[in-house]
C-alpha cells in the first residue's frame, strides 16, 4: 500500500518528465532565449525577497511577543496567525484595487501630501513582494515563536555577563541560536513563493509556475510547460534536500542539561503603545484591512441585489471536497509514515520521500497530468470529483504527511513493542497505543491539508467537474473579470470557514522542520 | 473506531463521487464549455432554459484553455456545445477535429458566409470590432489614422495594450501579419510592446480604465467595453476611433463569438435547440443588449449607441485564417517578448 501511494503521488511527475523529453528537444534553447532569464530572475528575486522581509518581519514580531509582557498581548498571540486564512489571490485582487492606479492608496497619499504623486503600481515586482510578504510572514511568526519559547536563556546571559551590549546579544547570540528555525521557515517560503500561482498571475508577475499555467492555458503547449516544470522541481528538490540536511545539522544546537526559558518582561507604557501600534499596521495590512473590504463589498453586493444565488451550494462544494480530501490524506499518509519510522528500509524510506515530490510539481501541471492519464485508462472516472481529490492528493498530502512523520518519531517505539509483547497483533497495536498517542499530530496534519484544499486554486479550475465550481474557483472567475463585489462574498466565507482551521493549528507548538506548509 | 472511520470514508466517497458526475442521461439536457464571461453569456443561457425547459450544464473557463480540455478529453468529453469569445479559438478546434458541421438548415439563411466555418461546424453569433479608445483630452483623432500609427515613437509611453495571452491581442497581430505581411506585423508588434512598456494589461475593462484616467492616451480593446464604461461613466473623456478605413487599409479588425459543436456530442437534439436560439432573433436580441455587440444575424439591429455597421468598413480577410495564423503570431509575440 506504502508503495501504491508514492506511485500515485510520484506518478504525475513521471508523466510530466516523459512529455517534457519526448518532444522537440529544439524547444529548449528558445526557451532560454526567449522566456528563461526573466523567469529565473523574477522567481528568484522574488523568493529571496519575501524571505527577507517575512524574517525580519516574523523574527521580531515573534520576539517582542516572547520576551514582551503588555495590553493587548494575547490578542495578537492569535492575531497573527490569522492571515493565514486568506488565499494567496483574495489578497492578491484586494491590493490590486487598493494599489491601482487612482485608487483608495493613491487618493489617500495625493490628498495627505496635496501632491500629484504616482504611487508604484501593483502589478510589478513590490506589489508581489507586499502580497506574498503579508500572506506568509505567519509561518515565520509561527516557528520563530516556538523557537523563541524553548530558547534557553543561559546563552544570553553568559553574553552579557561577559559585555556584549544588548544588540550584540540578538545578533550574534540569540538569532544565531534559533538559527534551525529560521532556515526552516526561509525554505517554507521560498516553497510557497515559487509554487504560488493566484497572487503572481491576478498581479501579472512572470514567475515560474504563472509562465506554467499561461503555456498550457493560453495555447496548448503542454511540452514547454512540462520543461519549465522540470526546472521548478528540480529546483525545489535542490531546497528540499538542503532543508533535510540543515535539519540533521541542528541537532548539534540541542543542549542538554537544564534549560531555562525566557518568560515575558513588562515594559513600560510608552513601549506597549509603540508595540501595539505597530502591531495594528502589520495586522491591519495583512487582515483586519482586507477583511472589512471584503465585509464591505458583500454588503454592497447583498444590498444590489448582485449576490450569487447558488453560494450555498459552493460553500458545500468547498467544504466537503476539502475534508474528504483531507481525510482520505491522512488515511494514505499512515501506512507511510508508520513503516518509514518503524520499519526504516530502504524501501519504505524511498517511498517516503517519493510521496513528497508531488508537492513541488506545480499544481495546474500535475492536473493536466492526472486529466491525460484519466482520459486515456479510466474515463469513467473522468469528470468526477475523484480526480479532483486525486489531484488534491498529490498536491498537498506532503504538507500533511512531514507533520505526520513528525508525531510518529515522538512515540517511543518500546510502547509498541510491549504491546506486541502482550500478545496484541499489529492492527491492534496500531490502533489501541500508537493511534491514540499521535492523534495530536495526526488532528494537526488533517487541519493543514483541510486549510491548503479550501484554498486551492489551479487544479481545481483544470478538473472540476461540470457546474462544480468551488468557493475559490468562484472568486477567481469574478476577480479575474474584476467584479469585486462579486467575488467578495465567496473570499469572505473561504476566510470565515477556514478562520477555525488556522485558530486550532496555531494551537499546536510548532517546532522547525514540521509542518512545512504550502 | 479506525473500522468505522475508513467505512465513513469510503461512504463518503463514493456518495460524493457520484455526486461529482454531472447527470447526462437525461435527454433534456445540454452541456456547454464556454470561454465568455458568465455575466455575459449566463442570462442568453438561462433564458434559452426556461423557454423550453432544457437543462445547461455551464462550465466556464478561458476560450482556449477549453479548447485544450476538450484536445485531452478527446471522445470521452460530456461537452455537447463549445461557445468562446473569439473565433480563433472555434476554428483552431475544428482544425483539431473537435467539431462537426452544424447540420441546421437555418444556418445558411441567417449567418453571413464570413461569420462561419466552411463546412458550419462553428457559427460567429455575435461581432465585436478590436478598435483604438482615446481619451478625448489628450488626442487629436485625426492624428490618427491606421493601427499601425500606435507602433510608431510618437506614441511611446501613452498607449496600454493587452498581455501577450490575450486572444484579442493574438486576432488583431494576425489580422495585420495576413493583410501587410510579415515585416509590417513584426514592426507594428515591436512597436506596440515599445510604447506600452509597463502599461500591458490582462482586461480590456483595465484598458479603458487607465485611457479613463488619464494614466494613458490610448489603447487597443474591443468596442464593447467603451460603451459599457460610457454607460456606467457617461462624464468618462473617452471615445472610440474606427481606424484603417483608407482605400488601401486593412479595414475594422472584426471578431465574431461564437458557437461550435463538438465532435463527441452526446445531446444532439438539446444542442441543436441551444443553436437555434442562439441564431433567432430573440437569442441575437440578448446578445445585442446585453453585451452591446454587433448581431451577425442582418435582419437584427445593433444597439443605437453603436456605430452602426453599415458606417465603417470592417476587413475581409476570413475569419478562418486567425486559427491557421495562430501559431506564426504566438511566436512572433514570444520572440519579440511581449509581456
Amino acid at each position: 500500500m506504502a508503495l501504491g501511494t508514492a506511485a500515485m503521488l510520484t506518478f504525475p511527475l513521471l508523466y510530466v518528465t516523459y512529455s517534457a523529453l519526448t518532444g522537440d528537444l529544439s524547444l529548449i534553447p528558445r526557451l532560454w532565449a526567449t522566456r528563461l532569464p526573466e523567469l529565473l530572475t523574477n522567481t528568484i528575486s522574488l523568493a529571496l525577497g519575501v524571505s527577507l522581509t517575512t524574517l525580519t518581519l516574523g523574527v521580531s514580531t515573534a520576539w517582542v511577543m516572547t520576551r514582551y509582557q503588555f495590553w493587548g498581548r494575547a490578542f495578537w498571540d492569535w492575531g497573527f496567525v490569522l492571515p493565514l486564512a486568506i488565499p494567496s489571490f483574495v489578497l492578491a485582487y484586494i491590493y490590486s484595487y487598493l494599489l491601482d492606479t487612482a485608487g483608495p492608496v493613491e487618493q489617500a497619499w495625493q490628498w495627505l501630501t496635496h501632491s500629484d504623486d504616482r504611487i508604484p503600481s501593483p502589478y510589478s515586482f513590490m506589489g508581489a513582494l507586499v502580497v506574498m510578504t503579508l500572506n506568509t510572514f505567519p509561518y515565520v511568526y509561527l516557528l520563530a515563536r516556538a523557537a523563541f519559547q524553548n530558547f534557553n536563556l543561559s546563552f544570553e546571559e553568559a553574553a552579557q555577563a561577559t559585555g556584549a551590549t544588548r544588540r550584540e546579544t540578538f545578533f550574534r547570540v540569540s538569532l544565531p541560536l534559533i538559527r534551525p528555525a529560521l532556515v526552516a521557515s526561509m525554505f517554507l517560503v521560498i516553497l510557497y513563493v515559487v509554487s504560488d500561482f493566484g497572487a503572481v498571475s491576478l498581479l501579472r508577475f512572470q514567475t515560474f509556475t504563472y509562465a506554467i499555467y499561461q503555456q498550457i492555458t493560453g495555447r496548448f503547449d503542454y511540452q514547454s510547460a512540462s520543461l519549465l516544470s522540470l526546472l521548478l522541481v528540480a529546483f525545489a528538490l535542490i531546497f528540499l534536500f538542503a532543508e533535510r540536511w540543515f535539519r540533521t545539522q541542528s541537532r548539534f544546537y540541542q543542549t542538554s542539561g537544564r534549560v531555562r526559558t525566557a518568560t515575558p518582561k513588562p515594559c513600560s507604557w510608552m513601549k506597549a503603545i509603540g508595540i501595539n501600534l505597530t502591531f495594528l499596521f502589520i495586522f491591519s495590512a495583512a487582515f483586519g484591512l482586507p477583511v472589512l473590504l471584503l465585509i464591505q463589498w458583500t454588503f454592497a453586493a447583498w444590498t444590489s441585489g448582485e449576490m450569487e444565488s447558488s453560494l450555498g451550494r459552493y460553500i458545500w462544494n468547498s467544504l466537503f471536497l476539502s475534508a474528504i480530501a483531507a481525510t482520505a490524506a491522512l488515511a494514505l499518509g499512515t501506512p507511510l509514515a508508520y513503516l518509514a519510522s518503524r520499519i526504516p528500509t530502504r524501501f519504505h524510506l524511498a517511498c517516503l520521500q517519493g510521496a513528497y515530490i508531488g508537492y513541488v510539481l506545480p499544481g495546474p501541471v500535475a492536473a493536466l497530468a492526472l486529466l491525460m492519464v484519466f482520459t486515456n485508462t479510466l474515463p469513467f472516472l473522468y469528470g468526477t470529483v475523484l480526480v479532483l481529490i486525486l489531484a488534491y492528493l498529490v498536491h498537498y498530502l506532503p504538507a500533511g504527511l512531514q507533520a505526520m512523520e513528525s508525531a510518529m518519531q515522538e512515540v517511543n517505539p518500546n510502547l509498541e513493542e510491549a504491546a506486541r509483547n502482550l500478545g496484541a497483533k499489529g492492527i491492534r497495536t496500531f490502533m489501541q497505543i500508537t493511534f491514540p498517542l499521535v492523534r495530536k499530530g495526526f488532528s494537526a496534519a488533517w487541519l493543514l491539508m483541510f486549510l491548503l484544499c479550501m484554498k486551492e486554486l489551479p487544479a481545481t479550475l483544470l478538473l472540476r467537474p461540470i457546474g462544480f465550481d468551488t468557493l475559490a474557483v468562484r472568486i477567481w472567475l469574478e476577480a479575474s473579470e474584476e467584479l469585486y463585489q462579486l467575488a467578495a462574498p465567496p473570499a469572505l466565507l473561504i476566510v470565515l470557514l477556514t478562520i477555525p482551521a488556522v485558530f486550532l493549528l496555531s494551537k499546536k507548538n510548532w517546532q522547525a522542520g514540521e509542518g512545512s506548509v504550502q | 473506531m479506525l473500522h468505522s472511520f475508513f467505512m465513513l470514508l469510503t461512504f463518503m466517497l463514493l456518495y460524493f463521487g457520484m455526486l461529482g458526475v454531472p447527470d447526462l442521461s437525461a435527454e433534456e439536457s445540454v452541456v456547454v464549455y464556454s470561454g465568455r464571461a458568465e455575466r455575459l453569456i449566463k442570462p442568453v443561457l438561462d433564458h434559452f432554459q426556461q423557454t423550453t425547459g432544457t437543462t445547461v450544464q455551464l462550465l466556464t473557463a478561458g476560450s482556449t484553455e477549453l479548447v485544450n480540455r476538450l484536445r485531452a478529453e478527446g471522445a470521452q468529453s460530456p461537452a455537447d456545445v463549445f461557445i468562446t469569445n473569439e473565433a480563433g479559438a472555434l476554428e483552431m478546434a475544428r482544425h483539431l477535429h473537435l467539431l462537426q458541421p452544424i447540420t441546421l438548415p437555418t444556418v445558411a439563411t441567417t449567418i453571413p458566409t464570413q461569420f462561419r466555418a466552411p463546412d458550419n461546424s462553428w457559427i460567429g453569433l455575435s461581432g465585436r470590432i478590436w478598435i483604438v479608445v482615446y481619451n478625448t483630452n489628450m488626442v487629436d483623432p485625426s492624428t490618427i489614422h491606421s493601427l499601425l500609427d500606435l507602433a510608431t515613437p510618437p506614441w511611446k509611453g501613452k498607449l496600454a495594450i493587452p498581455n501577450a495571452s490575450s486572444e484579442y491581442l493574438q486576432a488583431g497581430a494576425s489580422m495585420v501579419l495576413a493583410a501587410k505581411g510579415e515585416k509590417t506585423a513584426d514592426a507594428f508588434l515591436q512597436g506596440i510592446r515599445d510604447n506600452a512598456g509597463n502599461e500591458v494589461y490582462a482586461k480590456n475593462r483595465q484598458i479603458v480604465d487607465a485611457v479613463a484616467k488619464g494614466k494613458v492616451a490610448v489603447g487597443l480593446v474591443n468596442h464593447y467595453y467603451i460603451f459599457r464604461h460610457l454607460g456606467t461613466d457617461p462624464q468618462a473623456p473617452i471615445a472610440p476611433l474606427i481606424t484603417d478605413q483608407d482605400n488601401d487599409g486593412i479595414g475594422a479588425i472584426m471578431n465574431v463569438a461564437g458557437i461550435g459543436l463538438t465532435a463527441h456530442a452526446k445531446h444532439m437534439s438539446a444542442a441543436n435547440e441551444l443553436i437555434t436560439f442562439l441564431m433567432s432573433s430573440a437569442g441575437q436580441e440578448m446578445f445585442a443588449s446585453i453585451n452591446k455587440e454587433y448581431p451577425v444575424n442582418p435582419s437584427i439591429q445593433a444597439d443605437p449607441v453603436l456605430p452602426p455597421s453599415s458606417s465603417f468598413r470592417a476587413s475581409t480577410i476570413p475569419l478562418t485564417r486567425l486559427a491557421e495564423l495562430r501559431e506564426p503570431i504566438i511566436q512572433t509575440i514570444e520572440r519579440l517578448g511581449l509581456r
